[in-house]
């Protein structure tokens, strides 16, 4: 029973650490909040459903197809959207990436209806141990997250791209004097960002159900991640998942499971009022 | 068909007092606010249950509506303080949720997902039914109208002219001796006490209100109106909000033209629409339809 808690927190917390490491790189690179995040991932789930149910693709070829088609979305979306209203305030960009989830959502429910669906793998029966059972599937995205989180901790501190990344997020003006495009960087942060969320659909839909809310339920969890450990940190990210992970399945222990996404609203506004800057993040002097 | 119409107005006339009370935290004095949502729902369920559940008449019912949204804006004004205005975003979105959520399990007192039916609605003994609809028409289009009238008051009293500058720096508002503050508090309170007032009136409209009404998606369409109306512009957010129902519910005359399209499809297109209407607007429109007017310091101004 205690260990079952555990179990669920650690699959919760590989769900939603990359797209809370994505979202803050994401954060980094265009500085605002990114609801859009919901689409995506919504859009990667059904991308990687058509390519393996109607399809016949196998699950892992279909995964990359979504990846790839979920990058070039989040790319396109950054060209004619985002970008020609950069000089808008943070706050009108979060509510036009709140009307693009809603637009994207729409889109697929339109071609989908909102019927829940699956991905065409065999059932399994769950494996057990002490009293704790895990599914097969659980089991490849905790090892997924796992070489995920190391892959871009490697991309982001050992090569000249991860650094050029890091460097416009910093600060674009120096990074561009320093011989850095920019732009493109942006533009590669984009669809690095759109081929996680379109993994995080793929991972939803196995852990989950393929459904056209999907990415909305787990937009307010990954931003809980990310503000939690520090915006823009995404190690801090992988940290703030589990213990978001954890406090979640803690809370359903006393309060009914549908005051479950409360939690992650109120750890939150505690957060953020208490340590604005996160675990991690670090101290800015701000208003 | 003007059945329809009539009630399209009524929509359009709380989306307007939203939209206003928003303008008011948002528009003019640089708070966010996507809790809307949770305003709209707290006035509609104080009013709604202290009528049917409590007994008590409309005359007090409704100002405790207002009186409730008020002092909720008051509290959540209090965390602006600390926030970046991009966290507070996500900040009182979950107080909104949560308000929600509480509706939705409390179902002891809210009735939950099943809906609280209301019977009572002002004036309801005064006129035959078949012409109710169009007085209660009436009855929101006064609301509006002095809503609207306080929110003019305001943006052009000297107060205005702070709230505007905490807006552009609270810091320089501050150091020129203004208490920036108060005058937070003050302004979130008097919007959360609007929002409460449209809850109010929604709740007598419908007589019957559950917690799916009162989705975030509310305060998106809040949001939209004022952004696509343009913001810190009183006049500018009416036609938005005006625009936004009207794309909302008028698409529904679709179904009609288009008979083939069923109500799953008709939805989503709807969405995509105003989606779309955002960006559009947004492209084509950088500052809304009707931008905030510069303010200039002519002779007659400083006088009127």
């Amino acid at each position: 029973m205690n260990l079952q808690i555990f179990v669920n927190a650690l699959v919760n917390a590989a769900l939603i650490a990359p797209p809370a490491m994505a979202f803050s790189l994401l954060f980094g690179v265009l500085k605002f909040p990114n609801f859009a995040i919901g689409g995506y991932i919504t859009l990667g789930a059904f991308a990687a459903y058509t390519f393996n149910v109607p399809l016949g693709l196998p699950l892992p070829l279909a995964t990359l197809g979504a990846m790839l088609f979920t990058g070039f979305v989040v790319w396109l979306a950054h060209v004619w959207v985002f970008k020609p209203m950069q000089d808008q305030s943070a706050v009108t960009l979060l509510v036009v990436s709140i009307a693009l989830t809603l637009i994207l959502e729409s889109v697929v429910r339109l071609f989908f209806s909102a019927d829940v669906r699956g991905f065409d793998i065999p059932l399994e029966r769950p494996w057990k141990f002490w009293g704790a059972r895990i599914t097969r599937e659980q089991v490849e995205i905790i090892a997924c997250a796992v070489v995920l989180a190391t892959g871009l901790h490697v991309l982001l501190r050992h090569t000249r791209i991860g650094r050029a990344m890091r460097a416009v997020a910093d600060n674009p003006m120096l990074a561009a004097i320093r011989g850095v495009d920019a732009a493109k960087i942006t533009a590669l942060t984009t669809v690095l960002c759109g081929a996680i969320f379109g993994l995080t659909g793929v991972f939803a839909g196995l852990d989950l159900v393929i459904e056209p809310l999907v990415g909305w339920n787990l937009t307010i969890p990954i931003f809980a991640a990310a503000i939690l450990g520090g915006i823009g940190s995404p190690y801090g990210a992988i940290l703030g998942a589990l213990l978001l992970g954890l406090a979640e399945e803690l809370t359903i222990l006393v309060l009914p499971s549908t005051y479950k996404i409360a939690v992650g609203f109120v750890i939150i506004a505690i957060f953020l009022l208490l340590r604005p800057q996160g675990l991690f993040g670090t101290a800015e002097i701000k208003k | 068909m003007s059945a329809y119409l009539v009630s399209m107005a009524t929509y359009a006339g709380f989306f307007m007092i939203l939209a206003l009370a928003l303008n008011l935290q948002w528009g003019l004095t640089g708070m966010v606010n996507f809790g809307i949502a949770g305003f709209y729902a707290l006035g509609a369920y104080t009013s709604g249950l202290l009528s049917a559940k409590a007994g008590w008449p409309l005359g007090l019912s409704i100002p405790m509506a207002i009186a409730a949204g008020f002092a909720a804006g008051g509290l959540v004004a209090l965390l602006s303080m600390r926030l970046r205005e991009d966290f507070l975003a996500i900040v009182t979105l979950g107080v909104g949720e949560v308000i929600r959520l509480i509706v939705l399990n409390e179902d002891q007192i809210t009735e939950g997902p099943r809906g609280l039916r209301i019977e009572a609605q002002p004036f309801q003994s005064l006129m035959a039914p078949e012409n109710y609809p169009v007085f209660y028409l009436g009855f929101v289009a006064f609301f509006v109208a002095i809503t609207y009238w306080i929110c003019e008051r305001i943006r052009k009293a000297p107060m205005g002219r702070t709230l505007r500058a905490i807006r552009e720096d609270d810091v320089v508002a501050g150091v020129l001796g203004k208490n920036v503050f108060r005058h937070r508090i003050q302004i979130f309170a008097i919007g959360g006490g609007f929002m409460g007032l449209a809850g109010a009136l929604y709740a007598h409209y419908s007589q019957n209100i559950s917690p799916e009404v009162f989705m975030p998606t509310v305060a998106m369409f809040i949001w939209m109106s004022v952004i696509v109306g343009g913001a810190g512009n009183n006049r500018g957010l009416l036609i938005g909000a005006g625009t936004v129902i009207m794309f909302l519910e008028g698409t529904r005359f679709f179904g009609d033209v288009l008979p083939w399209l069923d109500a799953e499809t008709m939805s989503s297109v709807r969405i995509i629409t105003i989606g779309l209407l955002l960006i559009v607007t947004l492209r084509l429109r950088p500052r809304g339809l009707l931008p905030e007017p510069k303010f200039t310091y002519t002779r007659d101004k400083i006088a009127g």
